[in-house]
């Protein structure tokens, strides 16, 4: 069911002076329609009586839709005012004018938002460019990157104060002179005298003959992260830190080795022998330690060796590799 | 909020003005306060290359290993070539400071020991990618003390003769106390900084220290003032800089305020000078580093705080 409702715009309200009709979109329930009536457009008894009827007709159908339906009533009250548009549209000649000052400002308005989306796409929402542009910060960004055009040090200009960080300071003359650092190096000459230790010895060992006792070192067994032993001779050491290209030294040893007791046990397998053999096992030990063993030497040894052994492989060696593999085998025995 | 955009871009250092003729009667004349510091132009490096300057103290907890990660990577800032080596042999703690903590594999004795190659020891910065770390041994491990001093001469030898060239400076932070590693650490030394605090203890340690750098024969010596606080120094409660300089007779690389940011920058391994935006104790390591580029030392140093003078138009933001 449809029902229809009619409103009429008196024209003493002032409305405009053709008739106009208004369908809205049909609802289910309800059909909306406005009639405006001008006094020229129907006449006498017969307007007098249409808008009695009219009137009569929307009074209802308001009290109508305000129990039915709100939105319904809304629509109904807009409808009963008279519209300000259609007392601007009295005018004939004006309504293009209208249109024109309409559109163009439709069209500022899209030309605003699009600048202002393409400004905000270069400024990132949140960043100091954008607080200093929207007064947020007074000055433009710091370049504090820059170690060059540091802003935040600043020397007054007295010369006397410097501002840093926002707070001054006074300043006073360094008052040092070359004469008092003289006086005080000589001082420092008299009270310590001291040669840097050359020579480090292991507590308990004798001096050699041709070593001055002041530039001894004495290093006990116990300390906490020097030792007098070590693994690699003093050459070694120092081709090592020289190396610039290839496989460390360490490393291409270990693999030589590898490869040797590869080889061994493939001419083992050769002859089908199931015995280890212990003298075999030797070479696979670092090949490069040249000096005898200390007493003190064993248990710090294990301990490098230790280290040593734990560390992953080298990006040389894919950890695919046979050798690789075989050496964590290797490590892993006793 | 302060703008230098009105400032001069020339060279900003002052000079005291010509010496008028003595007078017949010498008076006792004010010194002129000659302000040093830098900020808008490159640094001169002065020296042959590499600088190999060590940073001790005497004392512990100092702040040595902080002197070292700021100082080192202001001048990775300023555009020198920087390896900072950690010599604390048995407590190393630059590569926490640094936030490099995760990526040191290898050690110098590693490199000793022929496990890997030194360019594999070295830890580069990816902040600053001229900035090189390189650690002296693992925590646990021993040095063989008997080439540990030599260790470091080879080390700084082949550093000089690398394909990427010479690096500008080679930083090295030294452990504290005057044990085998503080020996280790100076041997390959032209230079040395000596980090103090003002107090009595620091500054015996220190002078001691300053004792053996110059029996071995390391005569550029200057010092860093740490932890200073101006309130302090204003209440007569903490000895001012110039007492320092005066009981050590040392000249001034750089005086550092206390400052909390130092704390925080350390847990987070992330070195003071590139906190944004900057600290009073960063822009002083800044300055530092710019005057041990230069070869310079402080000729005033900031004594006290002082109210800001407010101008006519500072209500409108001027």
């Amino acid at each position: 069911m449809t029902t229809s409702y009619l409103v009429v715009l008196r024209p003493e309200f002032g409305l405009c002076n053709a008739p106009f009709k208004w369908i809205p979109p049909q609802s289910p329930t309800l059909k909306f329609v406005l009639r405006a009536v001008d006094a020229s457009a129907i006449s006498g008894s017969d307007r007098r009586a249409a808008q009695d009827d009219d009137t009569a007709k929307t009074e209802t159908t308001i009290a109508a839709t305000t129990v039915k339906d709100p939105h319904g009533k809304s629509q109904a009250t807009v409808g009963v005012f008279p519209l300000v548009v259609f007392a601007m549209k009295r005018q004939e000649g004006s309504s293009f004018a209208i249109g024109i000052v309409i559109a163009a400002t439709f069209f500022v308005l899209a030309v605003r938002i699009y600048l202002g989306r393409k400004a905000r796409a270069s400024r990132p929402p949140g960043s100091v460019a954008d607080l200093v542009r929207r007064g947020q910060l007074r000055t433009r960004p710091l370049k504090y990157d820059d170690p060059f055009n540091n802003p935040l040090v600043k020397v007054g200009k007295s010369n006397s104060t410097v501002e840093m960080c926002g707070k001054v300071y006074r300043l006073a003359p360094v008052t040092l002179t070359e004469e008092q650092q003289a006086i005080h190096q000589k001082r420092r000459s008299r009270a310590y005298q001291w040669k840097r230790p050359t020579v480090f010895l292991k507590e308990g060992d004798s001096i050699p003959p041709d070593v001055d006792p002041d530039t001894v070192r004495w290093i006990p067994a116990n300390h906490p992260f020097a030792t007098t032993a070590s693994d690699i001779d003093e050459d070694l050491a120092q081709n090592n830190v020289r190396q610039k290209h290839g496989v460390p030294f360490r490393i291409q040893a270990e693999h030589e080795a590898l490869q040797r007791k590869l080889e061994a046990l493939q001419g083992e397998q050769k002859l089908n022998k199931l015995v280890i053999d212990s003298s075999n096992a030797k070479d696979f030990e670092r090949a490069f330690k040249s000096h005898p063993k200390s007493p003190e030497r064993g248990e710090e040894s294990l301990l490098n060796e230790h280290v040593a052994n734990s560390k992953a492989p080298l990006p040389e060696w894919p950890p695919n590799s046979s050798g690789s593999t075989l050496s964590s085998e290797e490590r892993q025995k006793p | 909020m302060l703008s230098l955009r009105f400032l001069p871009s020339t060279n900003f250092q002052f000079h005291t003005p010509k010496t008028p003729k003595p007078p017949r009667f010498p008076t006792p004349k004010p010194l002129a306060v000659r302000s040093v510091l830098q900020w808008n132009r490159k640094p001169e490096l002065a020296g042959e290359t590499p600088r190999v300057v060590v940073i001790t103290s005497g004392k512990g907890g100092v702040g040595k290993t902080t002197t070292t990660a700021n100082i080192g990577l202001s001048l990775a800032r300023l555009g020198f070539s920087v390896v900072a080596i950690d010599a604390d042999v048995g407590l190393r703690n630059l590569d926490l400071l640094l936030g490099l903590e995760n990526r040191v594999n290898y050690t110098v004795v590693e490199v000793l020991n022929g496990d890997c190659r030194l360019d594999q020891a070295l830890v580069r910065d990816k902040r600053w990618s001229n900035f090189e770390l390189l650690c002296i041994s693992k925590p646990r491990s021993k040095l063989p003390i008997g080439f540990g001093g030599k260790a470091l001469i080879w080390l700084v030898d082949a550093l000089k003769s690398r394909q990427e060239g010479c690096p500008d400076f080679v930083i090295i932070d030294c452990p504290a106390g005057i044990d085998a590693g503080f020996i280790t650490a100076i041997t390959p030394a032209n230079e040395a900084v000596l980090v103090t605090t003002p107090d009595i203890t620091s500054l015996r340690d220190a002078d001691r220290v300053t004792g053996l750098l110059e029996c071995d024969g390391i005569r550029d010596i200057k010092m860093i003032v740490n932890r200073v606080r101006t309130d302090m120094i204003k209440g007569e409660d903490m000895m001012s800089v110039l007492d320092v300089q005066e009981m050590l007779g040392l000249a001034l690389l750089g005086v550092i305020p206390e400052d909390s940011e130092v704390i925080r920058s350390t847990n987070r391994g992330y070195p003071l000078v590139l906190n944004k935006p900057p600290t009073l104790a960063g822009l002083a390591f800044e300055q530092a580093a710019w005057r041990l580029v230069e070869q310079d030392s402080m000729k005033a140093v900031m004594v006290e705080e002082e109210p800001k003078k407010k101008g006519f138009f500072s209500f409108f933001g001027g």
